[in-house]
This record gives C-alpha cells, sequence and structure tokens, in this order.
C-alpha cells in the first residue's frame, strides 16, 4: 500500500454487535484516515411488532405491555399512554395520583441519567468513575425495590391514577435516600466538571449546531445541550408539574460534554422536584374509584421522559382493543442528528458521541 | 398558553383549497391538541409548507387503516336483514374516501410550542401521498416506516429503502394476517413439532 492509498475513503462496520454499544445498532462509516466521513444508520436488529400487539391487546392490558417496550423509561411509557387514555375519557386524576406520578418519574430519571453518565467514563476508560457513578445509582434501584417492589419496570400507573402509595415511613425513607444522594450527585457533578480525562475526551467532541438540532427535530438533552429550551414539564405541563418548579438546565456549545453536564444538572433538579413533591403531597385518594370505560376517540398524550419528549397516539373506536397506538420515542429523531455529530469526529470518539445521545434501540424499533 | 395560533383554522382552509375539517381540544392543564382533516391529501405539501413558516416541528407520523364501522343492530329478523343487505352504503370520511377497512389514514403530528396540531390525510387503497421529507427532514424515518409496513406509496421519497425491516421479509406486513403459530415460529403450538416430522419424511 503507497502513501497515496492511505489517504482514500474506506469503508467500516460499527455494529451491530460492538464491545461499546449497549444495544445492536449498525453503523456505516466512511472514514479518511482516521476521521469519519459519513455515517449511514442501519436499524431494526431488535424489531419486535409492539405496536401490532398493542392492537391484539385489550386498552387495560396495553398499560402492563408498554411498560416493557424499554427498560430505562418504562415508567414514562404507560405514564403518557394512560394520559392519552384518560383524555378520551375525559377523566382528570386526583390531586394525591398527580404528585405520585412525578415522583414515580422522578426517580426513574435520576436512575437513568446516572447510568449515562456512568457509561461515558467507561467509554472514556476511566472505570473507576464508572464504578462510583453506578455506585451512586444503586441508591436509586434500592429505592425502586423499595417502594415499588421492582428495580427497572415499576408498574406505577394505571389509567385514572397510580398503582403504588407512599406511607409516612415511605416519604422518611425516601427524604433519607435523597440526603444520601445529594452530597454524591454534587461530587459527581464536580468530577464531570473537572475532571481532565472527561473534559479531554468530551469537550468539543460530537459538536451540533442549533440549527442542525431543529433541522433533525431532536428533544431531550441533546437538545437543551445546544441551546434549544424545550422540555415538556415546563411547555405542556402534566400530572403537578404545572404546580411545582422545574428547573430545566441549558447550555449551548453542543458536544459530549454538554449533552453529560444537562444530565447530571437534571439529577439535582430533580431530587429537588422529590423533596417538593413529598413536602405538598395533598391527602386523598392515588387513583379513580372504577375501573373507568374508554369511548371511541383519538387523543394525543407526551411527557418529558428521561431521553426527552416521549409522544403518544391512541384511537380508539368503543371496541375493547384500541384501534391503533403510536408512539414515538426520544431517541427516534436523535439518531438522525448523530449523522451531523459523527461528521469529521475521530474514529476513536464514535462510541462516545454514539452514547451521548443516550440512544434506546429497543424503544426506537420497538 | 397556548401556542397555536388563533386564527389557525382560517390559516389551514387557506392553504389547503380542498377543504378543511377542524377541531381542538383543551386539556385542564392548558395544552391544545388541534385536529385538521384534509379533504383532499394532495393538500398535504401546501399544510406543510404553511406549517414550516410557523416554526412546526414535525413530531411523529402515524398510519393506520381504519376498520369499517360496526353496523347499528337491525331490529327486523335475519330474513328481512338479508334482503336490505345491497342497500347498504360504505361509510365516508368528510373528503369522500370510502372507509373500506383497506383506505389509509395517516396522521401528521406537529407541535407548534407545546400545543399538537395533527394533520390527517385519507389516501384510498392503491393511493399515493406525497412525501413531506423535502421540507422536514424528520418525515425520512417515519415515512419509511409506513412504506414497508404498508402497501402506500409515498411519491418523491428521497431515500425508500426499508428502515427497520429486512429486505427479504416480504412487504406490507401489516395488512396480512400472520398466524400466531408462523409469527412465533410454533412456539406455543404444536406445529413446529408437525414440521419437524415433516421434515423428517412424516415418520412419527
Amino acid at each position: 500500500m503507497t502513501a497515496i492509498d492511505a489517504a482514500k475513503t474506506y469503508t467500516i462496520p460499527v455494529g451491530p454487535l460492538h464491545v461499546a454499544l449497549e444495544e445492536p445498532m449498525y453503523f456505516h462509516v466512511d472514514i479518511e484516515g482516521e476521521t469519519v466521513r459519513e455515517v449511514d444508520i442501519r436499524a431494526g436488529h431488535v424489531h419486535r411488532g409492539v405496536e401490532y400487539l398493542t392492537t391484539k391487546r385489550s386498552i387495560y392490558q396495553n398499560v402492563v405491555l408498554t411498560e416493557r417496550i424499554c427498560a430505562l423509561c418504562s415508567n414514562s411509557h404507560p405514564e403518557t399512554y394512560v394520559m392519552a387514555c384518560e383524555q378520551i375519557a375525559g377523566l382528570e386524576i386526583p390531586e394525591r395520583a398527580a404528585y405520585l406520578r412525578v415522583v414515580a418519574a422522578e426517580i426513574k430519571r435520576i436512575a437513568s441519567h446516572l447510568f449515562n453518565v456512568g457509561i461515558l467514563a467507561h467509554l472514556t476508560g476511566y472505570d473507576t468513575l464508572f464504578m462510583y457513578a453506578m455506585q451512586v445509582r444503586e441508591i436509586m434501584q434500592d429505592v425502586k425495590e423499595t417502594l415499588f417492589g421492582n428495580r427497572m419496570d415499576i408498574g406505577a400507573m394505571c389509567i385514572g391514577g397510580v398503582r403504588y402509595d407512599l406511607d409516612a415511613e415511605m416519604k422518611a425513607y425516601l427524604l433519607a435516600a435523597l440526603d444520601k444522594l445529594a452530597p454524591e450527585v454534587e461530587a459527581l457533578a464536580d468530577t464531570y466538571r473537572r475532571n481532565h480525562t472527561i473534559l479531554r475526551r468530551s469537550r468539543g467532541v460530537g459538536l451540533l449546531t442549533k440549527e442542525q438540532a431543529i433541522a433533525c427535530a431532536t428533544v431531550g438533552p441533546v437538545a437543551r445541550a445546544c441551546g434549544l429550551e424545550y422540555d415538556v414539564r415546563v411547555d405542556a405541563p402534566y400530572a403537578a408539574y404545572d404546580r411545582l418548579k422545574v428547573n430545566v438546565p441549558t447550555l449551548v456549545d453542543g458536544d459530549v460534554w454538554s449533552r453529560a453536564m444537562i444530565r447530571v444538572t437534571e439529577i439535582g433538579a430533580s431530587i429537588q422536584l422529590l423533596r417538593d413533591c413529598l413536602r405538598d403531597l395533598p391527602d386523598g385518594p392515588t387513583r379513580l374509584p372504577d375501573r373507568p370505560d374508554i369511548p371511541a376517540g383519538r387523543a394525543m398524550g407526551k411527557c418529558e421522559a428521561p431521553r426527552g419528549e416521549l409522544i403518544y397516539f391512541l384511537k380508539t373506536n368503543g371496541a375493547d382493543q384500541p384501534e391503533r397506538v403510536k408512539w414515538r420515542v426520544p431517541s427516534f429523531p436523535n439518531w438522525d442528528a448523530l449523522r451531523f455529530m459523527l461528521r469529521g469526529a475521530k474514529i476513536a470518539d464514535i462510541a462516545i458521541i454514539v452514547n451521548s445521545i443516550d440512544p434506546c434501540v429497543s424503544c426506537t424499533e420497538r | 398558553m397556548t401556542c397555536l395560533p388563533a386564527d389557525i383554522q382560517t390559516q389551514l382552509a387557506a392553504a389547503a383549497p380542498g377543504g378543511v375539517e377542524y377541531s381542538s381540544t383543551t386539556t385542564p392543564h392548558g395544552t391544545v391538541t388541534g385536529w385538521c382533516g384534509l379533504a383532499n391529501s394532495e393538500d398535504l405539501l401546501a399544510v406543510g409548507k404553511m406549517l414550516l413558516q410557523l416554526g412546526a416541528r414535525l413530531a411523529m407520523v402515524s398510519a393506520l387503516q381504519p376498520p369499517v364501522p360496526e353496523e347499528e343492530e337491525d331490529e327486523s329478523d335475519e330474513g328481512a336483514s338479508d334482503a336490505a343487505k345491497p342497500e347498504k352504503e360504505v361509510p365516508k370520511t368528510f373528503g369522500g374516501t370510502a372507509i373500506d377497512g383497506k383506505a389509509y389514514e395517516i396522521d401528521y403530528h406537529f407541535l407548534l410550542g407545546g400545543d399538537f396540531l395533527t394533520v390527517i390525510a385519507y389516501v384510498p387503497a392503491g393511493g399515493s401521498i406525497p412525501s413531506l421529507t423535502p421540507l422536514f427532514r424528520a418525515a425520512d424515518w417515519p415515512e419509511r416506516e409506513i412504506m414497508e409496513n404498508y402497501s402506500l406509496v409515498i411519491r418523491d421519497h428521497p431515500d425508500p429503502r426499508r428502515l427497520f425491516l429486512d429486505p427479504s421479509i416480504d412487504a406490507a406486513v401489516l395488512e396480512r394476517l400472520i398466524p400466531f403459530s408462523t409469527l412465533v415460529n410454533a412456539a406455543s403450538t404444536k406445529a413446529l413439532w408437525d414440521k419437524v416430522l415433516a421434515a423428517k419424511g412424516g415418520a412419527s
């Protein structure tokens, strides 16, 4: 091979099974030397046909089914689905249920964000920090197991309210866990802010401009890291978010580090939201007394999942099964943004950049 | 704090000469959801251009084949209802597309700030609809997904490859009945056992 050959473009495969990717996704990468020129994303390795399945299950069974679409945002799926059901039936959930929905969502958000920033440390080769982040996350895993009886699929949502309640003992336990978590998260945030290993691998890497983010319709921390101020909890409040103060951090640089910092900052905001919820938690029932009938109609639901805006479209025709359930997960538009982020990146940074959108393949492909 | 312009209905009607059917609902939290049915699915591009100028974001595209609405129970006896059958009419959408269980309903879910605006287009079986991808980059994947799930034709899509399903899989999977035993490779019936026996030449 001559020196001239080395400057030519080559195509390399990344994935579908790759040591640095948590889930299968195939990237067809054109490289020139060490630099990425063009990326083609080929999906479909974990396509399961869940959307078809929802039309074969009853409206109530789908609360259980939608929770199994994803693991890290498992609570957001039934949360949005039941919101769409409640809109069609014209139901208003009890006050206490609205606050308990926020509690469940924010607990899941903290656990999800800690996982993602932990993986970033792992991909930079800083495994001590990875272990530390996962150890901190274990506090929230224990909280989920104690409050809901499960560490991932918490089964908290039902049409007309929630399926769990917090008594005084549980509230005290959750507050104690938050007190334990808060200083650890602060220490973690400090490390991500100042540690050289993290900064050198993530500052200025995987850039996405605000214009590109708008063109790709990106949502969640990916959009907020390049200056797009959009958070469903603020822009279209649901549950009890209109009565709570939601702190939405935004940054402008649009690199891997900014996306990680958004997540770390949001963990702190979620801890504050949980404390506010426990302080304001009203008394009363946690769900409507009867299992409501869902008449014919159509509705849209959306919520802020850990990865961003999650949308559900539900169409019913009075039958037991819904006519159509369709959802768009936050990762779905965010994949497209990767093509901008990876252009001009180094091969060694591919995994870090892919992880920075916090991709969820099982959510994307359903 | 609605983000949909107050005159959205007028603007939609002006963009779609074929006619629109507009309605909206508001959640107790104040979020508005607008629904805009198009009488002529060819008006989609003009409506898309108008919404692009308003700064709308295309969030999702859903496709479905609405089933034929169930008939109301006839009170007369069976013999009489048999005679009345040939006269029944196929129900139609307001734009005149017959809801025969084969026609497509395509819902384009736009977001303006926190408010939804869903533009609904109806296409009869064998029909086609223009692609929104040249206007909205975010329509690329959803339209590719619709093309692999249904036999609906989306015209002028810049990259009409399969998205999730392998090219070797038959087209329009959501329009075919796939027996459950085939779907799960007979994991829950004796069909797999029958297949094994058949492969052995029928020996038991």
